[in-house]
This record gives structure tokens, sequence and C-alpha cells, in this order.
């Protein structure tokens, strides 16, 4: 008992700020920012204390009933949620603090902030929505602050396109998703997640059937969408025409991991089909989009595609680690555990950690250079802006996997691990997505800090005051800690422990020193291709075909383009022409006739007055009265 | 005649009483003439929440609040026979604040004639509020017909482009579906033998000693065509976007918010209730016109410039949602539909309303003709987003249309396993043609043809005489989102004392 008031408080703080900045400081930025952050403060709190203080708990209330269909609003928090918790609760309160000064010039800070406050609201809900339905509508609102966000700059008509576009293609994953969640009660009468295991857990030969299958498949198009899975990553490369601080928060760090979290949290009704597709998509959207960073120039979209790259990672962590417990205890608990969970979401903290401070660091660098974002014109930037430069430094070294060092050499040695017991195939296909992270982002290092500045903005860049550089400070120390498990408060600890047991189980040597070879090689390759602040793509030059295809992102945009004007958009007019013609031209023309024999008489047509037409409509209802008394 | 029953005859009364006054009070000037009105939607709106709120949910599918009065026509079963339960409630209340939003927005228009306007929006709306207490099927209909007549007048007289084109073909549509759906209700009280209107009644009789099949045939096909076109069920559903496109704001919010589920509602309370074998032979047909609904009309809403027309279609499309969980049959299905039917009446009211303040502002309705407006009337912005994304179906301003569409949804899915994938595709569609709006009107930079008109009309935010009707539709949009079970239990559980609801359930 009162257990769910912190909860709801956690929700009430984003929920009232939100409020009020939408209806009392709409024109006062100052006063809006300082809310918004002040409900970020008091949310990492109350999630701290949720985290620290409390004990895992469940609660549910009624919320809506209609025949044999019921959802509770409720909150399931277990060790997965509370992990998450503080991951959001944290990056979150440190992106509205660097906010404060990347933001401060904006007129428009109010909106800025209100978005920030509405997104936290949406998320926190979602991690700890303990139903299908309940975690759906969180779901969809994280996608809407996302689009607000996204499309913040609202006379930038490419940020109106691609605000369009992450709602669209989320909608087309969240078709599938619904899909899911209504064959979910269709077959077992219930949302409730805590439900679901229990049944799952009392019969095992549930997880051979082909309706279960489709069931986890259609839930995982969720995940395709949202974290941007192969076919439906177009979105979030795009998204970059937000702010930086929202690129970070949401485009890295939180939202779109969230997909993974909806798998670990439905991690119970995946089937070993249905977990084969799934490692599959990850590890092909982990390869593809780490082509796709190598050659792209905005230092926003090689982040945004490691983003993508990585998000690959832990999809494919969490089918393979479901796979291996499938296929070894078989035991439910165990799969629950052990699986995919701990090292999906031990790489979804860890990266976290760095992507978004490599996120807050380029927007640092962004916003010293003047809005500056290809790394052709910048260079020069480690003396000019330290701090961040060291920072970044050490996110990119996580990143990477810098070995015994960083906390992404151990959450990637987890996945690797994993699928080296699991799948040989891809063991290799990841580390050589290892080389690729390795590559793309000692270019993108070594092309803008060293060397000189290539552009009056980067000549001009200084360092940024303290709001900015102090969350920097604080994630990198997230980004090279977060591999250990003593790092960690014993409250997060659990899933913590078993992913980095799995970095050290056995076979480790093997991996870490593929592991460490990848990184090696990567960064050696990268080191000797571009010189210090280059002002050309080398690659571009010695390997033209395939920089063209990488460049072109593989010509998914081209193709969904293609489809969108020649397809769906012919076929959209082509309807609307036929039914012009056909239907009003000739159908009217016919009921008119119909009307015509009907006795309303087709000339009270042609005089073309409305009052005629009425007189007849009352005439017939004065017709039927005095039938109707006649007749009986 | 039980307790309060008067309010139900006065939330009727008093809009037409209100109507006759603004005829009266015209030579005292504007204001009075606002006044007047005001008081006339305002007034229902009060009665309807009180109702509301006396209400209790466990009246045994009954109705409340009933009264039985003479009109001379008892010799053929027709008496004004008026009362709510569980499924005409929500909407009887659903009714009354459209209708104020409407008449509040209405009577600071600067429409000709204001006080003739005004006239036929109360006639319209005393009409709306009767359709849903009338237990009398007679009067069900009557009431219909008289919202239904001063709409035609209204787009006639103050439509817009194509006024008259659109006014014809609105009348011919509607007066012919109203035509078929009379001869349906004439042939269930021949056939019957009842010798009454009364629903009750005849629901009574009817589950003694049912209709022979073929009467039930052909009885529920006159009403599913008849109703079906005043819904706009695919393929006849023409008339709505372009009787909406040209209709003054007021007369298509309430329309198409309210007037428009006369239809719905009377398959829901009437033809399957009376007529359960019918429905059985026509399932077919409600299943694959109703996917026309969605599925090609979506599609063609895809293809709109025009963003009234574009919303008109939008509309339509979401019909097909209705369809669908009514051929469900079950309470799940039904109960959706209901609260669909509430939740989209306030929606749509509130796009129409909002596109015509877009109007006002851009002095067109052309969407390829704006752009960047959400710089200079930012507040207008937020609520154009929050209505659009609460009408395709965006839990959060749309958590009340959520919760109708999954319903749906999942009333669908164990209906027709394989339907469900071409329903739920509906949430793509409309998602993009509803962002592709918000994107063209709000964002982006502002077209050529805008920055023209603004050398005559300087644009400006919303006002609080604009913002007032749209926050009311608003609220309630949110507090039934939030507080679903306020409407769904009333539902619920008239839903599951209607028999042929209830079976399928088991």
């Amino acid at each position: 008992m009162g257990s769910e008031l912190y909860a709801y408080a956690l929700l009430a703080f984003p929920f009232l700020s939100a409020t009020a900045i939408a209806f009392l400081f709409r024109r006062n930025g100052l006063v809006a920012s300082g809310i918004s952050v002040a409900a970020a403060a008091l949310i990492l709190a109350t999630a701290l204390h949720i985290i620290f203080r409390l004990e895992n708990f469940e609660f549910n209330v009624h919320w809506i009933e209609l025949g044999s269909f019921s959802v509770s609003f409720g909150f399931l928090i277990n060790d997965l949620a509370k992990l998450m918790l503080f991951v959001v609760a944290f990056v979150g309160f440190l992106v509205h603090v660097f906010s404060l000064g990347y933001m401060k010039d904006d007129p428009n800070k109010a909106r800025f902030f209100g978005g920030l406050s509405i997104f936290m609201f949406s998320m926190l809900g979602l991690v700890m929505a303990s139903s299908l339905v309940t975690l759906f509508v969180f779901w969809e609102l994280v996608g809407f602050s996302s689009y607000m966000l996204i499309g913040f700059y609202l006379g930038k008509p490419s940020a109106a396109a691609a605000s369009k576009k992450a709602f669209i293609v989320n909608r087309v994953g969240d078709f599938g998703f619904l899909i899911g969640i209504i064959m979910v009660f269709s077959m077992f009468g219930t949302f409730n997640l805590t439900s679901l295991s229990e049944i799952f857990s009392g019969d095992a030969s549930l997880l051979q059937t082909a309706s279960v299958t489709a069931i986890g498949l259609f839930l995982f198009c969720g995940t395709v969408g949202k974290s941007g899975q192969l076919p439906l990553h177009v979105w979030l490369p795009d998204a970059m025409e937000g702010p930086t601080p929202v690129s970070a928060l949401i485009h890295a760090a939180t939202m779109v991991a969230a997909g993974v979290f909806l798998l670990c949290r439905t991690g119970f009704l995946m089937t070993v089909d249905a977990l084969t597709v799934i490692v599959w998509v990850g590890v092909l959207t982990a390869l593809v989009s780490g082509f796709t960073a190598i050659a792209q120039r905005d230092i926003k979209k090689i982040l945004a595609y490691s983003t993508v790259s990585q998000l690959g990672y832990m999809v494919a962590a969490f089918g393979l680690g479901s796979l291996v417990a499938l296929s070894g205890s078989g035991s439910h608990e165990h799969a629950i555990v052990t699986g995919g969970v701990a090292a999906a979401m031990f790489h979804l903290t860890t990266h976290a950690f760095f992507k978004a401070l490599l996120f807050l660091g380029s927007g640092s660098i962004i916003h010293a250079c003047h809005h500056e974002q290809d790394i052709f014109k910048m260079g020069g930037l480690a003396k000019k802006m330290p701090i961040t430069f060291w920072t970044f430094t050490l996110a990119l070294l996580a990143l990477i996997g810098t070995p015994f060092i960083t906390a992404g050499f151990y959450s990637k040695d987890a996945i690797l691990a994993l699928a080296y017991q699991q799948d040989k195939v891809a063991f290799s296909a990841l580390v050589f997505g290892a080389v690729l992270t390795a590559f793309y982002m000692t270019r993108l290092w070594k092309i803008a800090f060293l060397g000189s500045p290539k552009s009056e903005g980067a000549d001009h860049a200084h360092e940024n005051g303290l709001v900015m550089t102090i969350p920097l400070i604080l994630l990198s120390i997230g980004s090279i800690m977060g591999g250990f498990v003593w790092f960690y408060p014993e409250a997060l600890r659990p899933i913590i422990l078993i992913g980095e047991h799995l970095a050290h189980g056995e076979n480790h040597t093997t991996v870490a020193l593929f592991g460490g070879a990848a990184w090696a090689i990567g960064l050696v390759v990268a080191w000797i291709l571009y010189g210090a602040g280059a002002k050309e793509d080398r690659l571009e030059r010695t390997a033209k075909p395939f920089h063209t295809l990488f460049a072109q992102k593989f010509y998914f945009d081209h193709l969904y383009d293609w489809y969108v004007a020649k397809i769906q958009q012919r076929i959209a007019l082509t309807l609307h022409f036929i039914e012009q013609i056909v239907l009003s031209g000739l159908i009217v023309r016919g009921m008119a006739g119909i009307a015509g024999l009907m006795g309303i008489g087709l000339r009270s047509l042609h005089v073309g007055n409305i009052h005629t037409y009425v007189y007849w409509f009352i005439g017939g209802l004065v017709l039927f009265w005095v039938l109707a008394v006649g007749i009986f | 005649m039980n307790d309060f029953a008067s309010l139900v005859q006065f939330s009727i009364a008093v809009p037409i009483v209100a109507a006759f006054l603004t005829l009266f009070v015209k030579s005292w000037g504007r204001p009075a003439v606002q006044i007047v009105s005001v008081t006339g939607f305002a007034l229902p709106l009060i009665l309807a929440l009180s109702l509301w709120g006396l209400y209790d949910p466990s009246t045994p599918g009954g109705y409340a609040f009933v009264s039985n009065l003479d009109t001379g026509l008892e010799m053929i079963g027709v008496s004004l026979h008026l009362g709510l339960n569980g499924v005409s409630l929500p909407l009887f209340v659903m009714a009354s604040v459209v209708g104020l939003a409407a008449g509040l927005f209405a009577a600071q228009s600067k429409a000709e004639n204001l006080s003739r306007y005004l006239f036929c929006l109360l006639i319209m709306q005393g009409g709306l509020m009767g359709v849903f207490a009338s237990i009398d099927i007679f009067f069900f209909y009557f009431f219909h017909e008289l919202a239904l007549i001063p709409t035609f007048i209204m787009v006639g007289i103050w439509g817009g482009r194509d006024r008259n084109y659109a006014a014809m073909k609105m009348t011919i549509y509607l007066t012919l579906g109203a035509m078929l759906s009379l001869v349906g209700l004439i042939a269930i009280y021949v056939k019957s033998g009842a010798e009454s209107f009364d629903l009750i009644t005849l629901k009574a009789h009817l589950a003694e000693i049912p209709l022979a099949d073929s009467v039930q045939n052909y009885a529920f096909g006159l009403l599913l065509f008849g109703f079906g076109i005043l819904v706009s069920l695919w393929p006849l559903h023409t008339w709505a976007p372009l009787g909406y496109g040209a209709a003054p704001s007021s007369a298509a919010m309430l329309h198409a918010g309210v007037l428009k589920k006369f239809g719905l509602y009377g398959l829901v309370q009437v033809a399957i209730p009376l007529l359960p074998d019918g429905m059985g032979h026509w399932e077919n047909w409600i299943v694959w016109l109703a996917l026309g609904n969605i599925l090609v009309v979506g599609l063609i809403a895809m293809a709109q410039r025009d963003l009234k027309q574009m919303i008109g279609y939008s509309s339509v499309m979401h019909m097909g949602y209705a369809f669908l969980g009514i051929a469900a049959m079950s309470v799940l299905g039904v109960g959706g539909v209901v609260l669909m039917m509430v939740a989209h009446g306030l929606t749509v009211a509130l796009l129409f309303m909002l596109s015509t303040m877009v109007h006002h502002r851009t002095q067109t309705f052309e969407m390829n003709e704006m752009g960047g407006l959400a710089k200079k009337a930012p507040v207008l912005a937020a609520f154009f987003v929050c209505a659009m994304m609460a009408s395709i179906g965006l839990p959060g301003p749309g958590l009340a249309n959520f919760w109708g569409e999954i319903s749906i949804f999942l009333a669908v899915y164990d209906f027709r396993n394989w339907l469900v994938y071409a329903v739920v595709a509906g949430i793509v569609i409309s998602a993009i043609y509803g962002l592709r709006a918000i994107a063209s009107v709000f964002y982006g930079e502002e077209a050529d043809e805008f920055i023209e008109s603004q050398k005559e009309v300087s644009v400006e935010d919303m006002s609080w005489a604009e913002r007032v009707p749209a926050l009311i539709l608003i609220v309630v949009m949110f507090f039934i989102g939030f507080f679903p079970k306020t409407v769904t239990e009333s539902i619920n559980d008239a839903l599951e004392s209607e028999p042929v609801y209830a079976q399928v359930e088991e």
C-alpha cells in the first residue's frame, strides 16, 4: 500500500509541468524551462526512491470494461522496469539540464520544454505499464511527443517532412503491434503481462504453436518501428531534424530503446521461430546501418545510423539469448532473466550513457560551430573545446568497445558471447559490425577534432558553459564505469550481473579476442585512411560504387519515396477519379432517375430551389400522417 | 411518468422554443439574439448532464426518465414516448455538448441573417435531442426529419462553394435514405401486427412471435440501405464530403457529429434487436461495403486537397469501423461502436470548426495554398493537431476514439480473423492523410497564395470566442478518454440486456 502513489507521482510531475506550460507559460520560456527541469529533478528523485526504497510491486485499477474486454491501468515495477526507469530518469534529467544551455536563445523555448515534459510523462508510463494496452497507449504517446519535437523547427520543410515520416513509419510498425495485442487478447483473454507470463510458464507447449509465433512476430513489428529495425529504420536518421537534446534523449537513449524494452517485457511468449527472425532482423540492421554510417558526412546522421546499428545489436542480443535459454534448460524463469533480456538491457543501459553523451557532445559542437553539421567542415575542435572533446572521446571509446576500460566493451562482449554460443554466422556478422563501428567513429573523431578548422564556424568555436558541460562529464562516468557491476547500486544489479556474467562466461577469451581484434582493425584502418581534419572523403575516391551505395543508404528512402509517389498516391488519385466520374456522375444520375420514378418528380430537381424540395418533404410526412389516420 | 422525465422533455423543447424566440427578439439587436440562442443550446447541456448524473446504471436494460404523451394518433400506435437507456444517454449528452459548441460558434459568426441561421440550428438541435430520447419509432424518425430539413436549408443558403449542387445532392441522397428506412420501419409495423410504433412493445411482441425470415430479410435490407445512405455507407457516401465541404461549419458540426449517428443508432437500437435474422442475411454485405469505407474511402481521403472535404472523407472512413463493429454483433463490438459514435461526434465537430477557423485566416480550404500557419497562430495549431490526432485514434487526445476503435478491432477479430488486417490498416491510412494535412496547413513555408491573402486579411491567433467552443469539445473528449467507465458502464448494461448482442458473448 502506498507504493503506487510514487508511481502516480512519477506521472503527475511531467503531466502537471506540461499542462502548466501549455496553459500559463506559453510565452515565458524562462519559467517554462524552470518548471520542466524541476519536474525532471523530481522525477529523478521519485524514480530513485522507487528503485532503492520500494520492493517490486504491481498495482492495477480497472480502467474500462465493455463486454469481455477489460483493461486495467496499472504499474508493474520489477527489476526490468527499475533498470529502465533509472535510465530514463537519469538521462532525462541530464538532457533537461543540458537543454537549458542549448536552447537558451530559442524563441520557442517554452514549446520545447513542454514537449520534453510530455515525452517524460509518456515514456515513464510506458516503462511502468502493467498491461499491453496501457503500454500501447503510452507507446503511441511517446511517438506523438517524438513527432512534436522532431518538427520543432516549424518553418523548415525538412523538419515537417521528417516528423511526418517518423509518425507514419511508426504507425506501420504499430499496425502489427496492435494486431499482436488483439491476438493475445483473443487467445488468452487478458492483456496483463503478469497473468500472461503465468499462463506461459504454466503451459510449456504453448511455445510450440504457430499462433504464438505469429503473436510474437506481430508484437515484434512494434519494435521494428519504434527501435528503427530494418526495413522501418528510415525514420530515425531523418528524426535528427529535431533539436539535438531531443536526438540524445528520445532518438538515442530512451524512446528508440523502448522497442527493445517491449521485447524484454514480452520475452516469455517468444517461440524459437519468432526468435530466429528477431535475431536476423537485428543482425542485418546492425550491418546495414553500420555500412551506411561510414559514408555519411553529417555528424548527427553518423550517430543516428550508429544508433540504429546498436539497436540492432540489442535486438539480436535479445533473440540470441532467449534462444540459448530455450534450447538449454528450457525452464521459463530461466529464459526470462538469463537470456536476451540481460544482454539486451545491459547494452541498452551502457548505450544510453555513451550515445546520449555523443549526441549531447555533437550538440555542443553544433552549438559552438553555429549550426554546422558537416564533419568535413569542422576540424581542429580538440583544442577549442577541451571538455566536449574529452567527454566525447570517452563516449566514443565506449561505443567502439575499447577493451577492458569501457562499458561498451563489456556489454558488447556479452552479446558476442551469446552469438558465439548460439550461431557462428551471426557471431561473425556481429564481429564485423564491430569493425564497422570502430571504423566510422574513428573517422568522425579524426576528421572533426584533429587537424585545423575548415570553416568559419569551426574557427570561432569555443567551449560551452557549465550547464552544458556538467551533464557531459556525468555521462562520461557512466560510459566508462557502466560496464562494471560494482558501479551499480544493489537494486539495479540483478540484470546487469547476469549480463556481466555472460561476458565473463565460457569462451570469454575467444570472444574477447575477436571483439578486441574488431576494435583494433576498424580503428587502424580508419586511422590510415583518413588524415587528421581531412577535407574530403578518401573512401569516396578509392571505392566509388560502394561509397555511393552506402551514402545513398542502400536506397531504402528511394524505394519508399517511389512507392509513395508512384504507387500509393496514384492509387489514391485513381480511386478519387473513379469516384468522381462513376459514382457521382453515373450513379447519381441513376439515383435521380429512381427518385423521379418514386414520384418525387424530376422537374422539381431542375427548379434548383431548396424550398420547393423541402415542401415536398413536409408534404410527404403529412401525407403519411393522413394515410395512417385514414386507414386505421 | 418517471421522476425527472420532464427534464428530457425540456431538453427537446428548449431549443425549439428558443428558435422561435430568436425570431422575436431579432429587432432588439444582435446581442439579444445571441443570448437567447446560446441559452437555447446551453440549457439542454445542463439538463443532459444532470440526467447523466441522475441515471442509475443498474436500470435493467430498460429506459429511465420515461414519459408518454398523447398525440392523437393512438389508433395507429403512435405516442410521444420519451426516455433514455444506457445506449441513448451517452449520445444524448454528446448531442448537447456538440450542440453548445456549434451554437457558440454560430452565435459569434459573421453569417448574414444571423437570427434565421440560429433559428435553423436550434430547430436542428431540438430534433437531435429528440432523436436519441425517442422510444417511439415514429417520433424517432420524425425528430430526425426535424433536424434534417434545417440542414438542407442551411447548406443551400449559408453554404460555401458549390452550395446549390451540394444541397441538392445531399437532399436527394438523404431523402432517399430516409424514405427507404421509413418503408422498412412501416414494414415492421405492418408485419409485426403489434399495432404499435413503440419500441418496447414491438420488441416484446417480436420476441414472442418473430417475423418470418423473408420479411426480416427485406425489411432489414431496407433499413440497412436506408440508414446506410444516412451514415454514408460506401458507395452511397458521395453526398457526405461534398455536403460537408459546402455546409456552414455549425451545420456540418451538428450533422457530421450528431445527426449522422441516427442511422447507426437505428441499426443498433431498432433494426438489429427487432430483426436479428435479417441481420444474418445481410452480414456479408455490411462487411464488404464497410471495407470499402475503410480502404477505398481512406485512400481517397489521401488524394484530397481541400481541407474540409478531406475531413469529410475521413469521417466517412470512420463509419466503416462502426459498420464492422455492428456486424460483429457482440456487446464488445456494438459497445465499441456506441463509444466511437460519441468520441467521433466530438472529434469531427471540432475538426470542422477548426478548419473553418483556418479558412478565416487563409481565405481558402486548398491545403497547398496555406502552409506555415503554426507560426502565426500557434494556439490554433495546437488545437488542430490535438483534434487531428484524436481523429486518427491516437491515445491521448483521442483516447476515447482509441477505446472505441480497439473494442471494435477486438470484436472484429473474433468475428472474422482475416478482417482485422484490413481494418487495422486503417490506422496507417488515417495517419497518412491526417499528418499530411497538418504538415501542409501548419508546417513549412507559407504558400504564395497565403502570402498574397495576408495583404488583405491579417492573421491572428485564436480569439477567446473561438477557443471556448473548442475547449468545451476537447475537455469532454479528454474526460471520456480518461474515465471511459463513466460511459461504458451504462452502454455495457444496456447491451447485455439485449439478447441479440448478449448471446454471442458466451
